[in-house]
This record gives structure tokens, sequence and C-alpha cells, in this order.
């Protein structure tokens, strides 16, 4: 225990206390905490996001990632607080952003290249009026480049008190070649402040020592499918190599399609082998159905937990009734 | 609150005008100097209630008279006359009728005006459209004097009472304005007295100056005693011109336009050069012009129960330096326009709002009303899809870019059918095509026009994407994804 005790203190003496390991987070004030407005994920998140450190929100495509964050720039924006979303990709959508309850504003919209990796996409650094900036030479890397740019100057200035930044398009591999001061660098700048930055990514990307990652998934529901799928595929005789050459997490095609398994009595009618989205559709008739929303699991872990608390929540469509 | 000023001789011009000007920088002057009106809006800070105010004006009138005759003068000079009152007019009229000092309560001009002699507002008349030169005629209104005599109309207060629509019918809109200044209304905003000296400075070089870093030091120059006149004068810029001439004879001006009133010299420098780092000067710069547009400067009152707003000058330069990293309409805030087009808006400045945060219950009481709603990442440049359709829903989508799911649609919701602007001028004949679709097929300007289906898809992934249908050419685009 002394020695437990030495060690501690030295990490105060040197200011590397915050890696120190408990089971849970003392709880903050209020004033250190951004909450979302939600009452499951804010009771998660023991608060809300904390002031001060950065936070991320990774999760696949669909799985409600954007939505949380958005959800988090309104709690804020609502309270009376500027907000500032650095869009690397302009992906921002004003009139869905303000059916969910952001107030526009006071939201700081800092508009990146859309960049849809087609030819007729123009490099900024082109256009008259626009600094160049010098970096790695591909027009993504240099958009990355820019909206970190924009996040330091966002940061710094203190205007807003939380700041998102959207990577949530970015690829993997240009993400991976950020140096690692680059977070570090944002994390002085807010230490001690009353900024909360959220990094909107696609997997695990950054986080502060007292930060929270919130890991979304779909939540995925076992049905049986495959086979109806398989039949559907077979009978509009599609070309299957375009899928293997697209497609993410479908399993590749086969030539042949399964034969349909005739379950035994007493078993389950069909095995659970292939998922099915996450969504939730309002209505049974092909010509009534509406997306109403999206089921999500996340998944709430922190440097000091040693448990990932886990929420279950769904989003819900604007305008359906 | 405003207060007036008369002392009824024209000799005393250059004195009360210093008076006044030594009280508030917001002064008008009429009549050759004999009346003047400031604005006495928060002052009350500095010399306490109006009374009070209106007694060290009086004081300050004594003096300057004392001092410019070198004689001994009563407390109170026997022609001055002060009277402070919510609206201008009533205070000038109250000036020129009542000796001494007038105090008027808040809503309270109309009664303190309704006993004065209908006479007032033909003097009041007199003074303020003084000619300029002694041979100009008269003012055509001032017979409405005599017409009014002539009704028996003897104070401000009968003219008043009198019904709106008969005073105009007989005495047209001549009769009207009298009534409202009777009512003690003002007629026009004031207009203050604008300093002779603009706030200006020129720097012309001995030797041209190539590249921003030597020009920062010669904006400082200009800039810095450019911040004492301001502070001076309580004035913040609101618009900062900067010209520059440069050694081909051109001149190049910049007009910024600042969101609050700003002085402080280090952050208009910093603005400047940002705003020229995006758009340099073609040639060596020869001579330094900056012109600032004066305004009056801001009063914050600042609350410990409330978190701190950022200063203006912050987000001006937050601003500036993100619109120099990014370019131009890529920095502000969005704004909702009133049409159906999906997607639009528009981009407007941001500021920064004070005063306006939800105390905690209120925004506590909101958070139980929100949910989590679905976002949509929109694609401003629409991604062309290959759709396989049967029976008119979408059964399997092709997308050519990487990381975009494509196979089978598991379950499709739709069409919504929009269309809109096909009756604008200028649309294109198809109308079929939205405005960025349009550039995406044909790479041309966008049209107004637009016409498609939409559908919302889900894929086996669990991704979920819109999809708009042109239905003019058939194409199909992935808008964005629900996410």
């Amino acid at each position: 225990m002394a020695a437990k005790a030495a060690v501690e203190a030295l990490l105060r003496e040197r200011k590397l206390d915050r890696t120190l390991t408990s089971v849970m987070p003392e709880r903050l004030s209020d004033e250190a905490l951004a909450p979302l407005d939600v009452e499951a994920l804010d009771r998660g998140l023991a608060g809300g996001l904390p002031r001060g450190q950065v936070s991320e929100v990774v999760g696949p495509a669909s799985s409600g990632r954007t939505s949380l964050v958005w959800a988090a720039l309104g709690a804020a924006s609502r309270r009376g607080e500027h907000v500032a979303l650095v869009d690397t990709f302009d992906r921002f959508d004003p009139p869905t952003a303000a059916a969910c309850g952001i107030d526009l504003s006071r939201l700081l919209w800092v508009r990146g290249q859309a960049i849809s990796k087609t030819a007729g996409a123009v490099d900024p650094s082109w256009l008259p009026g626009v600094r160049a900036v010098g970096g790695p030479g591909t027009m993504v890397e240099r958009a990355i480049d820019r909206a970190l740019k924009a996040l330091n100057l966002v940061v710094q200035s203190g205007v807003c008190t939380l700041v998102a930044i959207d990577f949530a398009d970015v690829p993997a591999t240009a993400l991976r070649r950020l140096p690692a001061a680059t977070w570090l660098r944002i994390e002085r700048a807010i230490g001690g402040g009353d900024t909360a930055v959220v990094v909107l990514a696609a997997a695990p990307l950054a986080r502060s020592a007292d930060g929270r990652t919130i890991r979304l998934e779909a939540r995925q529901e076992g049905d049986a499918c495959r086979e109806r799928e398989a039949c559907r595929e077979e009978d509009l005789g599609w070309e299957r190599d375009t899928d293997r050459a697209h497609s993410r997490h479908v399993s590749p095609p086969v030539k042949h399609p399964l034969p349909v398994k005739h379950p035994l009595p007493g078993q389950h009618p069909l095995p659970i082998t292939h998922p099915l989205p996450s969504v939730i559709w309002k209505g049974s008739h092909d010509r009534s159905r509406r997306f109403s929303g999206v089921r999500t699991a996340a998944s709430i872990t922190a440097a000091r937990w040693s448990q990932a608390s886990r929420v279950t929540f769904e989003t819900t469509a604007i305008g359906v009734v | 609150m405003f207060a007036a000023m008369f002392t009824g001789s024209t000799g005393s011009t250059g004195s009360l005008l210093s008076v006044a000007q030594s009280f508030s920088p917001r002064v008008e002057a009429f009549g050759a100097g004999s009346l003047v009106l400031l604005d006495a809006s928060g002052l009350s800070r500095l010399f306490g209630s109006s009374r009070e105010l209106g007694k060290y004006l009086l004081t300050a009138i004594s003096v300057s008279s004392a001092s410019s005759a070198a004689l001994d003068a009563p407390a109170y000079p026997l022609h001055a006359s002060v009277a402070v009152a919510p609206t201008a007019v009533a205070a000038m009229l109250l000036a020129l009728a009542r000796r001494g000092l007038t105090v008027v309560a808040p809503e309270q001009e109309a009664a303190a005006l309704a006993p004065l002699p209908i006479s007032t507002l033909a003097e009041f008349e007199r003074i303020r459209t003084a000619p300029s030169h002694p041979r100009t005629p008269a003012p055509p209104h001032l017979h409405l004097l005599g017409v009014l005599l002539k009704w028996g109309i003897r104070t401000l207060g009968a003219l008043a009472a009198l019904p709106g629509p008969e005073v105009h019918e007989r005495l047209g809109a001549h009769g009207v304005a009298w009534q409202r200044l009777a009512r003690g209304q003002d007629d026009r905003p004031m207009v203050p007295r604008v300093d002779e000296a603009p706030f200006e400075g020129v720097i012309e070089l001995e030797w041209p100056i190539e590249g921003l870093e030597p020009l920062s030091f010669v904006l400082a120059r200009l800039l810095e005693p450019l911040a004492v006149r301001l502070e001076q004068a309580d004035r913040g810029a609101a618009v900062l011109y900067t010209s520059l001439r440069l050694t081909t004879r051109a001149v190049q001006t910049r007009a910024l336009q600042l969101p609050a009133p700003i002085r402080d010299p280090k952050t208009l420098r910093t603005l400047i050069l940002l705003d020229l780092e995006s758009h340099p000067p073609a040639a060596a710069i020869d001579t330094v012009r900056v012109l600032i547009e004066p305004t009056p400067g801001r009063v914050l009152q600042w609350t410990l129960l409330d978190r701190a707003q950022p200063a203006p000058e912050q987000v001006s330069t937050l601003i500036a330096r993100l619109t120099a990293l990014m370019g131009e309409g890529h920095v502000g805030a969005p704004a909702l326009v009133d049409s159906w087009r999906p997607g639009a808006f528009a981009m407007t400045e941001f500021r920064v709002k004070s005063g306006e945060c939800l105390t905690p219950a209120l925004a506590t009481r909101h958070s139980s009303l929100f949910t989590l709603h679905s976002a949509l990442r929109r694609f401003r440049l629409p991604i062309p899809a290959r759709v396989q359709v049967r029976e008119g829903r979408p059964v399997r989508v092709a997308i050519d870019r990487h990381g975009f799911s494509s196979g089978t649609v598991v379950q499709a919701a739709g069409p919504w059918r929009t269309s809109g602007e096909w009756w604008t001028t200028g649309s294109t004949g198809s109308a079929g095509v939205s405005s960025a679709s349009s550039a995406a097929l044909a790479g041309s300007a966008p049209s107004a026009a637009w016409d498609r289906d939409e559908w919302d898809i889900a894929m086996t992934d669990g991704t979920i994407y819109r999809l708009a249908v042109e239905r003019q050419v058939g194409q199909w685009f992935v808008e964005g994804v629900l996410d």
C-alpha cells in the first residue's frame, strides 16, 4: 500500500494523476458536463460529455452516430451556448438539423470541401481567396489537414463551448497517417476550459484521458432472410461480381443458392445466419411503408471505468406520423 | 431620454454646443446653435437621475457663459433653459417655452406639453427649419398658426385633442405633423452632429513595400491613433475600409463589415491582414489609407449567473481566420430558406448572441421533450447510382464508389415526389434536374427547377440511403445517408 501511495503521489506531482484508474469516475458538477438531453444516454454518460475533454462517437454508417452528435449540438444550442461543427466533407444538412433541434443561429458551421471522388471535384487550394495549405498531396488529406487547422482555430478562440468534428467519411488509412500530437494539441487547448470536443468517426480515433467513447452499433436482429435474398438474387440474375467489389459487410455471394433447410420438429424454423439491418419501418404494405428510425445500441466507455455501460435507444425519423 | 438646451441668443452658439458635447457625443444643433439637443441615453450611470443631469447641464451652461463673458453670472443664467424628456420633440418644445429646468417622466410628455401655447410650435418650426439665407422664404406651413388661432386653438393640448382624420381633412399633412408634435411624438430620428474630422489615416511610403509582414507595421501606426480617437468619442468601428495604392497606379480597396463595434487596434489590424491574405495586392504598395466608419460603442451588462459570452473581437478574428483557411462562403451560421427544395439553406454571418440564454429550469423542462432524431448526411455532389427497379420499386443498387454499400435492397420506402421552381423564368426547359444533380450530370451551372422521386432504402448491412431519381432523365443518385 505504501508503494502504491508513493506511486500515486509521484504521478500527482508530475501531473499525471489522471491516468490513475478507478472503478467509476467521480460525479462531475453540472457545469463540467454537457448533457445530451436524452435521458438514457445522459445516465450512461454519468451526466453528459465532459467539458475540457475530447470525446468520440464512433460507429458504422446508419448506426445513429450522427444523430447522437447532432443531439449534443442541439442540446447545447438550446441551453444558449454557441456550438461549432467542423464538417470535413460538407455533409451537414441544415433543414434536418433544424428539425433535430439545433438552433442554427448558434451554430458555427465550418464547411469543408464536398468530395465525392469524382473527376469534377475541385481542389479548394486552387480557388481564389483560399490559402494554400501545405501537407500531403491528395485532395482528401488536404481536406483533413484543413479541417484540423479549423478545429485548432475554433478551440483556441474559446468562442464555442461544444465543438464537433466530422471524420465519419474519412478513409481509415488517411486518419492513421495523422500524427499523434494532433489530438494532444487539441487536448491542451481545451484543458481546464469549458469547451468539449466531440470527434465523429467510423472507428475509435482519439480521446483524452477523461473523455468518453460512445461506440454505436446497429442492433442486429437475426432473421431468416438469407434464403429469401438468395432466391431474389437468382430471380434477378444480377451480376454478382459487382457485389463482391463494392459491398463492405455482405458476405460474398455464392454461385448457387443455398438449399432451403427444412427444420426438424421442435427446432427453430430457420437458423439465425444473416442479420437484418436495424431499420424500423412504419407500415407493412409496400406502398404505405415509411422509414421510421434506427434501433441502436451504444456502449460507453471511459479510461477510468473498468466496465462499459451499455445503452439501447432508437432514433426517430422526422416527420413520420 | 433626450435633453434640450435653449439660450435664446445665438451669441453663445459655440459654448452651448461645447457644453452639450462634454456630456454626450450624440448632439444635434438647431437655429445656428441656439437650440441644442443631446441624447441622454446611458448618462444616468454618470450623472444620476434626469433631474440631476438637468442641474449639471444648467450649471455647465452658467460656467461656460461666465467664463466667456468674464463676468459674475448667476447660478442659472436667466435666459437659459434645459428640458429633459422621453422624446426629442417634447424636450425641445419644453426648452423653448419654459425657463429653467424642466424634467418630464416617461409617458408624461403629452401632459407636460398640453399647457404650452400654440405659438411654441411656430417658434419651434422657425428654429428647426432656419433658412441658410435671410432672403429664403419662410416655410409654407407656418400659416397654420393663424388658422389654428382662428379656430380658437390656444394650447398644444387643445391641438392634440382634435380628432386626427378631421385635422388631416382640413389642414393636410402639415396639420397632422403639428398634431404629432403637440403630442410629443418624434417625427424623425435624431441626426447627430458628425465630427468634422473623419476617422481616417494615410501614410505615403517613401519606398514601396511588398508582402503583408511589413504592411502590418504600417497598419499598426495607422490604427493606434485612430483607436485612441474612437475611444475618446465612445465609438467603435462598424465598417473598415482599407485602400492601397499600388505602384501600378491601381487602387485596391477592401471593405470589412464588422459584426460588432470594435476599436481594439490589434484586432483591426489582424482582420485587415487576414482579408488581404485572401485578396493580396497585385503589386507593391505605395500608399496605405484606412478609413473607419464609426458607430456607438457597446454597452454590456455582465452577469454572474450566466455563462460569459465571447467578445465580438474574438468572434471576428476567428471568422476571418477560418474564412482565410476554408474560403468565402464556407464559414458562418446556416439558415433555412423558404423553399421546398430538398436540402435548401443559406449561409449567414455567425453572430454571438448575448442575454438570450435559457434559464436552467427552462432548459431542463425542454430536455424531456426532445428525443433522438435521425440525421441525414447529405452529399452535396450527388453520387450516381445504378438501380434495378422491379414493379416501380428499387430492388438492387450498385454504387461505383469505395465505401458505399451495393447489393440487394432489403426494404424500401417511397417514392416521395417533389418538384418546384419549374414556373420561374430562366429554368431549363426540361425542368427535371435538380440543381446539384444537374451540376453533377453535366458540370454546368445549376438550374432552378427540380422534379424527382425520393426513396429511403435499407441495404443488407444496415446502411440506409436516400436515393433520388430525376424523373426527366431517369438518372438515380445517392442523396445521402440516414445516420
